[in-house]
């Protein structure tokens, strides 16, 4: 089984309104992006990170790497969010898709590790050695932005 | 009526990768214009003139600056090379 779309986990949808998520840039919650094969199963019933078929080697580090955040912004009436481009430098390594999850969550209202908030599927295996493996995330406006509540 | 949904870009993740070197400026410089600036293909055919010409001086203006950070970095990368008592690989970088 392989990655099959890209997804905004359901349980993330419920942790908004658990107040579970903030992504203030300055003191919000820390939010990474880890890798994973194609061997990798995830769907928007996806949780939580989790270590199985995630990328291995020269420039990866289990659990991937934080993102930075943007402040949330609106735009006309479209709230939106956004992440900057991600580079994982002087690697060797192939990944078919990603989890976006929060390392940080608040736990006041609902227990959580890790939670899951978006599955991205890159499409096809993608490869680099000896170089760099950068995702970059859409322009950030009211049609495009990676999360938006319209 | 107003319907609100929780959305995500379903199709503009993209994947960049080199292979036995990093991203050039102008790679680089192409990416920073796209984050900057959309051009949607149903804009008015001027403004989407105007905003591609736009784009494009964008474009020049940020690979200028780019390769002068690197110009800017290397000098200093040359001077605590040369400083910590490695002359010959303080070179090779400003050569570079």
């Amino acid at each position: 089984m392989a990655f099959t779309g890209n997804y905004m986990c359901t349980s993330f949808k419920k942790e908004l309104m658990y107040g579970a998520h903030d992504f203030d840039a300055s003191s919000g919650d820390t939010f990474k992006i880890a890798l994973y094969t194609s061997s990798a199963t995830m769907t928007a019933a996806t949780t939580a990170y989790a270590t199985t078929n995630e990328v291995s080697g020269t420039g990866y580090t289990s659990g991937g790497e934080a993102l930075t955040p943007v402040d949330p912004t609106s735009s006309g009436t479209t709230a939106l969010t956004d992440f900057a481009d991600e580079t994982w430098g002087s690697s060797t390594i192939t990944a078919r898709g990603a989890l976006i999850y929060n390392s940080t969550p608040n736990t006041t209202s609902i227990s959580l590790t890790n939670p899951a908030i978006l599955v991205l599927d890159f499409g096809a295996d993608k490869a680099v050695s000896s170089g760099n493996f950068t995702v970059v995330f859409p322009t950030a406006d009211a049609s495009t932005a990676i999360i938006r509540i319209a | 009526m107003s319907n609100t949904a929780l959305q995500m870009n379903t199709n503009s993740v993209e994947v960049h990768t080199t292979s036995g070197r990093g991203f050039t400026p102008e790679e680089i410089a192409e990416r920073c214009a796209n984050k900057i600036i959309a051009i949607s293909d149903d804009a008015n055919p001027a403004i989407r003139a105007q905003a591609h010409a736009f784009r494009e001086q964008m474009l020049k203006t940020l690979e200028f600056y780019m390769h002068e950070a690197i110009k800017s970095d290397r000098t200093t990368v040359h001077n605590a090379l040369t400083e910590a008592g490695h002359p010959e690989l303080a070179n090779y970088i400003r050569r570079l």
